[in-house]
């Protein structure tokens, strides 16, 4: 042994060691492949649940399915918000190794696509990893099937087909029904559908109120894909419901007519029916097309409609307050015969009215009556119809400012319309503990003139003018106003809110005059025919104006910029003789109620006498 | 001297005397491989399983054709042999064709052919001439200098392709022939401590993709939609196969693309998938059957020439194995070493039946005794 450790070979016996090395090499082999047997049962046995886990989160991949929303009906049960089938593209930051890498490979793919990789990063890395980020919304069929053909160089990204709402009425409808838009950051919380990212929510209109109706609930499927992420099979599935349709009050057609008449005005219609309290014309001019939101809309057509001084973009039917003018009138009077005023009882126009006030150098404010020259002696019946100030000057001034207010309030006034828009205003019917907590300051008497004539601190909305002279020529009835056909809102109000049904002949009886006999205010826009319509103008004014232009001559409304001239109101019912309807029109800074506002009500009461006399709902049964 | 009766009568005796259940095992591997590759190309028999089985006939006939050979004639020109291959080496870069970033084919009558695979066997072949020619009992140092030289020389040229893997056969393939022919085991324990300490120098020769595969191996989370991507999607397919597996052509890593290279290095991971633990089983059986085999053959030569030669083939045989297997077991770094009969690849079949042909040859004329030449 000694000799062979100084040999470079081991060579003593070449036969056994050759066997003995060999032998050696066998037990080395032998052990390594116990390791390998060893290690492929650690694999295959022992970890066997946790790598078929893998497996399968490698080839099966979840994914939500978009619910169709709800659709919307009209009265006479015209859709006017469908879905349309669309293109889109998504990706899903899980699957793919390089969100970038596959963004830039899309964008070769598509050049002429507005794709802003930086705005996709950021929502991407701002969601969790398994949600799918819309890239774009609506792909033409050609640039549709490029994708699907090329699907292996985008990795994480995938095609799908997905709904576009559509509405089917326009610029019409616009502000009513409103229109859906990517769900946002703070919506999230409560939707469900915010697990899809390219799921959409209502943002405005009706769309937002009854969102969580229409919206429906998302379904989900789980998709065996390879390792390129295209989609083998399906396994299984959990479909998506759509949601409940929505029947509106409102028909498409007249409301259409309402949005014509009113186009190239800034203004608004609202059409009544004075029987049941059902909206069936809500409409705001000018408008914009919903259907641009269905695509991703520039920030440049969003700026426009934003800065646009016409407001396009505001529901001037419920969303804008206006002070209620002149139309206020028959309400005031109502207050004053429930205050025991006698309606034959006279006052005298001399054209103003002097109230004392020890602040002014002269001892006294004056008020004046719109017709410089005063009307002379006037009741109840002429002050309404001629619109007369002076009258209701003094008639506010005896019953005060909290008898107008309540009844203004029992009418509906100051009070929000509909309880579901969430853009709707409620107005303003002041009265003494209103201005002490808003304004924390005493009533004044002059406010109560002001507001016996509708000024001051008085706001309305067309919505409340029209719903209150309909409680008013429904006999004084309590109406449950609807614009929705839901359960929510079907309570009939069996309630009368007239203090005497005498008061609504005498009201009526002014109103009817003020309209079709001559010398009213809205004669120019009566009806000659079988069916009439009555009803009061308005003209609210939007500045102050000077005791020195007074003197100098009160300036035209033409010759003002448009932003000073005075709002013109309307509001009005027919046929006078078997009321259905009460309409409210209101043109902005239209100059007065007379010439602006009453020949559009007139003819949508000519529209209404000659088609739609008995509007009716269509009942929707299957959908 | 060669008349043709004399011809016939050897060649029938020589068919006669091959051993069959080795024969059987290397075809029935085939086979293995033919049924993996059929339900990689998902049932289409005239791609990979078509081209798998024209090499391994091509791989036979190389076979039987180095039977026939004449040991003693093959002794003769062993060095002849290893030569031209080691001059196929260092042409590749002149003349061979580049793909993922590895030059290591060259082409030949139109065949793609990677020498690198058969210099594992003609180092053997030279190895075992030379050691069967040196004095044994030499105590001089300089008898180690030119097998060390044989042995370094296609090392260092496929580690330049760059091979990592294919080398390391080679070097591993080359020492167990020094300790087979009886070296002193001190030179063993001196070479390990070299490498030990040399290795801070040889990572510096490393490629990047080779430091990072070495890197991910000791931690495939560190990257793992990268070269962790590979190790990892093996393992579940391996893991998720369980006792039993998927079933035949059910293997979902494989058929949905999530394996990668699943056709030639990571094959096995596939069968694993398919026919689970029993199958992986019944396939290291197989090999350890086809290397117990070859070793009782190997030791039935009665020359050392043969033996040693025997013996090399068998080893080298047994490292393309276990490299493989740990390799997509996660045991060992990826090196790229194709599993031998079933991964599709050409010139990894010939030159692996050319290797066995030698050890068959070899105990064909087991009895034969060949003088000691100089070398």
């Amino acid at each position: 042994m000694k000799k062979s450790s100084k040999l470079i070979f081991q060579k003593y016996d070449t036969e056994n060691l050759i066997n003995r090395r060999a032998a050696l090499v066998t037990i080395a082999k032998a052990g390594v492949f116990s390791v390998l047997v060893g290690r492929l049962a650690y694999l295959q046995i022992a970890e066997n649940s946790n790598y078929k886990k893998l497996s399968d989160k490698n080839r099966i991949t979840h994914r939500f399915l978009e619910p169709e929303r709800g659709i919307i009906f009209d009265l006479q049960g015209r859709p006017m918000a469908i879905n349309k089938q669309k293109y889109e593209i998504i990706i899903i930051k899980e699957e793919t190794r390089d969100v970038e890498k596959s963004l830039v490979n899309l964008k070769s793919l598509l050049p002429h696509a507005n794709i802003d990789i930086e705005k996709i990063l950021k929502e991407v890395n701002s969601r969790n990893k398994f949600i799918p980020v819309g890239i774009i919304d609506d792909l033409t069929w050609e640039d549709f099937s490029k994708i699907n053909v090329n699907i292996h160089k985008l990795e994480g990204i995938y095609p799908q087909i997905g709904f576009k709402r559509y509405y089917t009425q326009g610029e019409s409808h616009s502000h009513l029904i409103g229109y859906v838009s990517p769900i946002s950051k703070n919506e999230g919380e409560s939707n469900p559908l915010s697990k899809l990212s390219t799921a959409k929510a209502g943002k405005i209109g009706v769309e937002k109120a009854k969102d969580a109706i229409l919206r429906g609930k998302l379904g989900n499927k789980n998709i065996e894909v390879n390792a390129s992420g295209r989609e083998i099979r399906e396994l299984d599935r959990v479909n998506s419901v759509q949601g409940n349709y929505i029947q509106l009050t409102i028909d498409s057609e007249l409301q259409k007519f309402c949005y014509e008449r009113l186009k190239g005005l800034s203004g608004s219609v609202s059409v009544i029916n004075v029987k049941n309290g059902d909206f069936y014309a809500l409409a705001s001019s000018p408008s914009y097309d919903p259907n641009i939101f269905s695509k991703s809309i520039s920030n440049e057509t969003w700026e426009n409609l934003l800065s646009d001084k016409y407001k396009p973009l505001i529901n001037k039917s419920i969303s804008n307050q206006y002070p209620p003018g002149s139309t206020i009138k028959p309400f005031v009077a109502l207050a004053a015969l429930e205050s025991g005023v006698n309606h034959k009882e006279t006052f005298f126009c001399d054209g103003k009215h002097l109230i004392e006030d020890t602040s002014l150098e002269s001892g006294y404010k004056t008020f004046h009556c719109w017709k410089k020259e005063g009307h002379g002696n006037v009741d109840m019946t002429k002050a309404i119809k001629v619109s007369c100030d002076v009258y209701f000057y003094q008639i506010a001034r005896r019953i005060g400012i909290n008898k107008i207010a309540e009844v203004c309030k029992r009418y509906g006034l100051g009070e929000k319309v509909f309880k579901s828009l969430y853009e709707e205003k409620s107005g303003v019917v002041p009265n003494k503990q209103w201005k002490l907590e808003n304004l924390g300051s005493r009533w004044m008497v002059g406010e109560t003139l002001s507001a016996g004539i509708g000024q001051g601190y008085f706001l309305t909305t067309a919505a409340q003018l029209s719903l209150a002279l309909a409680q008013l020529i429904n006999n004084g009835m309590r109406l449950s106003p609807k614009l929705i056909y839901d359960n929510e809102t079907s309570n009939i109000y069996n309630e009368r809110i007239i203090a005497d049904p005498k008061y609504l002949k005498i009201i009526k009886n002014a109103l009817d005059e003020a309209t079709n006999a001559p010398g009213g205010t809205s004669y120019r826009s009566r009806i000659i025919g079988k069916y009439k319509m009555a009803g009061k103008t308005g003209t609210s004014q939007v500045r102050a104006i000077s005791i020195k232009e007074r003197e100098e001559g009160l300036i035209k409304n033409k010759d003002l910029p448009w932003e000073k001239r005075d709002h013109g109101l309307f509001i009005g019912y027919g046929p006078t003789t078997d009321p259905k309807y009460a309409v409210s029109v209101i043109v902005e800074h239209g100059g007065s109620g007379s010439g602006s506002a009453a020949p559009i009500a007139s003819d949508i009461f000519k529209y209404l006498f000659e088609k739609k006399l008995n509007l009716k709902r269509n009942e929707i049964f299957n959908v | 001297m060669f008349n043709q009766n004399n011809l016939y009568s050897s060649a029938f005796a020589k068919l006669q005397s091959i051993n069959y259940p080795l024969l059987g095992l290397i075809i029935s591997l085939f086979f293995v491989g033919l049924a993996a590759l059929y339900s990689i190309s998902n049932g289409d028999f005239n791609s990979w399983p078509l081209k798998h089985s024209q090499r391994f006939i091509l791989g036979l006939i190389i076979f039987f054709l180095v039977i026939f050979f004449d040991l003693r004639l093959i002794f003769g020109y062993a060095y002849v042999i290893f030569f031209l291959s080691i001059i196929s080496l260092v042409i590749i870069p002149f003349f061979g064709i580049e793909s993922n970033g590895a030059t290591r084919w060259i082409n030949i009558a139109g065949i793609s052919l990677q020498p690198s695979e058969f210099v594992k066997y003609t180092l053997i072949l030279a190895l075992a001439k030379y050691f069967h020619s040196i004095n044994n009992d030499s105590s001089f140092i300089k008898t180690l200098i030119i097998p060390l030289i044989i042995t370094i020389v296609p090392v260092l040229l496929v580690i330049t392709q760059p091979d990592l893997g294919t080398a390391l056969i080679i070097l591993l393939g080359g020492i167990s022939l020094f300790w087979i022919s009886g070296l002193n085991y001190k030179y063993f324990i001196l070479g390990v401590f070299s490498i030990l300490c040399s290795l801070p120098v040889l990572w510096q020769y490393l490629k990047d993709y080779q430091k990072d595969r070495v890197l991910t191996f000791f931690n495939p989370e560190r990257d793992p939609l990268g070269n962790g991507y590979h190790i990892m999607q093996s393992k579940i397919a391996l893991g998720s196969g369980g006792i039993f597996g998927k079933g035949y052509m059910e293997g979902t890593q494989s058929h949905l693309n999530f394996l990668p290279e699943m056709q030639t290095d990571f094959i096995f991971t596939m069968l694993g998938e398919e026919f689970g633990f029993i199958g992986t089983l019944l396939l290291l059986l197989m090999y350890a059957a086809l290397i117990m085999i070859s070793i009782r053959l190997a030791l039935k030569s009665r020359s050392l020439f043969s033996k040693y030669l025997s013996l090399g083939v068998c080893n080298v045989f047994f490292i393309y194995v276990f490299v493989n297997i740990g390799m997509v077991t996660g045991l060992l770094p990826v090196v790229g070493v194709p599993l031998p009969f079933i991964s599709y690849g050409g010139s990894s079949m010939l030159a692996v039946m050319f290797g066995f042909g030698l050890l068959m040859n070899c105990y064909i004329n087991r009895n034969i005794i060949i003088e000691k030449t100089n070398y």
